[in-house]
């Protein structure tokens, strides 16, 4: 009787280790009620190559322990500002790295001087105190040609904006760089690929030789204007077989453990060990079929006699 | 005299063994009925994942195998008592495994069934399923873990079935004479899975041979069923599944916990269907004795797994090693040394601990410390990893199994019991041939010690005669 008192009392005292174990780890990833954070807004402006206008924020929140870290799922305002007033233009909902971008709309309201005033607003969220950000930014356009000599290749960049007047003007002056664009992001074209324009807003680049294009020889050539005081970033590019023809290798693939393609000598081990298996099941089957055909001499003359 | 006497018992044997498949208590209709709504909310959880996706789950981008694997390599574990219990004591002709055998091949055909459909939901998309066979790899342990389990479940649904058939052939024959529900479609289920069935010396002839194939084949398939899960994650390079060890570790787990579950699986069936004369506690003796011996190889393997690295404590299982012994996990880590590994073979070395109660309540405590220590070699070791955790929630840096995957797993673990009812209702949960079997046996034995003892008897006699 006693054995069985010990035996009950550790198994009772084990079950209630591992209750206060789960309990105590499932504890720990319980969220603490939130405080309401203060944030800070990085706001930028952003022409891509297809000439959408998009704005983009990055919000970090400041934690407890002082620690910045970005704001997930902020709801943010975006306001058009000119002399007329202030107008929402649309919310946009931060993602898990704290950014979230708004495309413009072509009617966006234009303030005095040909330039855009855009505010965004962090207003009654539930998770972060109210906070804003403005940015003020003139609408510049970019243009991109390639001209091949029997020597040179040269990529000209345009860079033109908006006068008071409302006219389109040659930029002086603005960084310009240049970029080739390849499979998973975005290249330097040269070492040095920056260059500011000239008062006819042309900046004029020497293309490299010897730029892989893969099997057609086709490149990519972007012409950017990166996070200007006033322009904020620009971008335009064009497409021309300059790069280098690569002829695809025949069998790119050995066949290896690392590779797509099994070595024979792994595929055989398989087979014969599966194959091995399998067809001692399908004997199995074959003798269930057996079992199943097999109804005895007495069943036989049975049937034999129901029949007659 | 003896002959009438030997009948008697062999229709007691009939009787005893297929009773539970004709009543259908208020119990079993109330145990369905919650077992059923678990089920339904599993299903719930699950649809809801499908359309909200894996982030519904709490697994990110590091804890990828969260709840669900943990829960896959427990049920594959479980489902290596049918080879154990089955194919190695009718290999080694062990007599006392005769009433045991089935529920321990249900038990296998079951969590293979919940256990394969386990990585299947950790999918996401499991409309992608058929890509794993167009453009699988022969080369990655994930094909091999997929055909491994096929192989398996086609052998345990084979290895199961054999043995039913002259129990299905019984069961055909007597519905004449049983009053039961659903007589018609029983009717047409077992004469289907009878096979014809009339018991020729050619068909026992046949099954005798098919069943020492398959007993033969299904030992080296349910060993590299669990060798070939153990390198899904012994072949990746991460803190704590890198090990070489880990094959026979993963087998002998399997094997330790399958057996507890098949202990387990005896006890309930024994209580609820009465079959106390024929499972009886030199069974539970003898089991307790097969899982005591198991649990000291994994004892012996466990601490290889964890002594060799901690002794070098490299760098980054150093890391893993330090949060296992002393930090977050630790609470859980060593409350499953102690509590499923150490007090299991305390209790188990002592003959009182071997009894029928507190042999199943150490069962339970090694199933379920088996559950969580499948859970204790996926998460921490993914939230490990070589590359350092930065720039992301801080969410992602840990892992806690939220309402959806517990949820789907409880539908799970509630389906496996939903079909091991269900099938106890419509099958004999003891094959009825090899119990008679055993009782002719014992009888013949029985009838040969006593000619045996006559004899003996004879001969002092004569000798006594002889002297005097």
């Amino acid at each position: 009787m006693k054995t069985y008192k010990i035996i009950f009392r550790s198994i009772a005292l084990t079950l209630s280790l591992i209750v206060i174990c789960l309990v105590c780890s499932t504890a720990q990833n319980q969220n603490e009620p939130k405080e309401k954070m203060n944030t800070s807004i990085q706001i930028s402006f952003h022409k891509n190559s297809e000439l959408s206008k998009m704005i983009a924020v990055k919000i970090t929140a400041k934690t407890k322990d002082n620690k910045r870290e970005p704001a997930q799922n902020a709801h943010v305002n975006f306001y058009a500002q000119n002399n007329v007033g202030q107008k929402n233009i649309g919310t946009c909902i931060t993602n898990n790295e704290g950014k979230a971008e708004m495309v413009l709309s072509k009617d966006l309201p234009i303030d005095t001087g040909m330039s855009y005033h855009i505010v965004a607003k962090i207003e009654n969220d539930e998770m972060y105190n109210n906070s804003d950000e403005e940015i003020h930014f003139k609408e510049a356009n970019i243009s991109v040609k390639l001209n091949a000599t029997d020597t040179n290749r040269i990529v000209t960049a345009t860079v033109m904006a908006l006068g008071n007047d409302g006219k389109e003007k040659p930029v002086k002056d603005i960084a310009v760089k240049f970029y080739i664009k390849r499979m998973f992001g975005i290249m330097p074209a040269a070492e040095d690929n920056v260059l500011n324009t000239d008062e006819n807003g042309i900046a004029a680049f020497n293309y490299p030789k010897e730029i892989p294009g893969g099997s057609t020889g086709s490149i990519i050539v972007i012409a950017k204007i990166e996070d200007n005081e006033v322009f904020g970033t620009v971008e335009a590019n064009s497409e021309v077989k300059w790069g280098n023809v690569i002829a695809s290798e025949k069998n790119p693939f050995p066949r290896a453990l690392w590779e797509p393609y099994a070595p024979p000598s792994l595929i055989l081990v398989f087979v014969i060990l599966f194959g091995g298996v399998w067809s001692t099941y399908l004997y199995i089957f074959y003798n269930m079929f057996k079992i199943k055909k097999d109804k005895g001499l007495e069943q036989r003359e049975l049937e034999e006699m129901i029949k007659q | 005299m003896e002959n009438s006497n030997i009948s008697y018992e062999l229709e007691a044997v009939r009787e005893d063994c297929l009773r539970p498949t004709h009543k259908w208590g208020l119990v079993t209709k109330i145990w369905l009925g919650c077992l059923f709504a678990v089920a339904a909310w599993g299903l719930f959880a699950f649809i809801f994942q499908l359309r909200h996706g894996l982030g519904s789950t709490a697994m990110r981008n590091y804890v990828s195998w969260g709840l669900y694997i943990s829960t896959f390599v427990f049920f594959i574990g479980i489902s290596h008592s049918g080879t154990l219990v089955s194919a190695i004591l009718r290999i080694t002709k062990q007599e006392w495994r005769r009433p045991i055998t089935r529920s321990a091949e249900l038990l296998t055909f079951v969590s293979l069934l919940f256990g394969g459909i386990m990585p299947i939901i950790d999918l996401g998309r499991p409309d992608r399923l058929l890509n794993l066979v167009i453009y699988g790899r022969v080369q990655s342990p994930l094909l091999w873990d997929v055909i491994s389990i096929c192989t398996y479940f086609t052998g345990s649904t084979v290895f199961l079935f054999l043995p039913m058939i002259p129990d299905m052939a019984l069961c055909r024959d007597r519905l004449i004479i049983c009053d039961t529900k659903f007589k018609k479609f029983r009717k047409w289920l077992y004469t289907f899975l009878a096979l014809g069935w009339t018991g020729t010396k050619n068909q026992w002839h046949i099954l005798e041979k098919v069943m020492t194939v398959m007993t033969i084949v299904i030992i080296p398939v349910a060993v590299s069923v669990h060798t070939v899960v153990s390198y899904i994650f012994a072949m990746t390079l991460r803190p704590g599944w890198d090990s070489t060890v880990f094959g026979p570790y993963f087998v002998a787990g399997a094997l330790y916990s399958g057996s507890a579950g098949v202990i387990l699986g005896m006890a309930f069936f024994r209580k609820a269907y009465h079959l106390e004369k024929y499972i009886t506690p030199r069974h539970f003796d003898l089991m307790g004795r097969i899982v005591l011996a198991l649990t000291l190889i994994y004892a012996y393997l466990n601490l290889n797994e964890y002594w060799i690295p901690a002794y070098k404590m490299a760098t980054h299982e150093g890391f893993l090693l330090k949060d296992l012994f002393f930090g977050s996990y630790s609470g859980v880590f060593w409350t499953l040394q102690f509590g499923s590994v150490l007090l299991p073979i305390i209790i188990m070395a002592n003959p009182k601990g071997r009894q029928i109660l507190p042999l199943s309540i150490t069962c339970i405590i090694i199933v379920i410390g088996a559950w969580i220590k499948r859970y204790i070699i996926v998460v921490p070791t993914l939230l490990h990893p070589y590359m350092p955790i930065q720039e992301v929630p801080a969410d992602w840096s840990s892992y806690f199994p939220n309402w959806v995957e517990w949820s789907v797993t409880m539908g799970c673990l509630s389906g496996i019991f939903i079909v091991i009812t269900l099938f106890s209702k419509l099958f004999p949960m003891m094959a009825v041939w090899e119990v008679e079997e055993g009782v002719e046996i014992e009888h013949d034995r029985k009838a040969i010690l006593e000619i045996k003892n006559k004899r003996e008897a004879e001969k002092r006699l004569r000798t006594e005669a002889s002297v005097n």
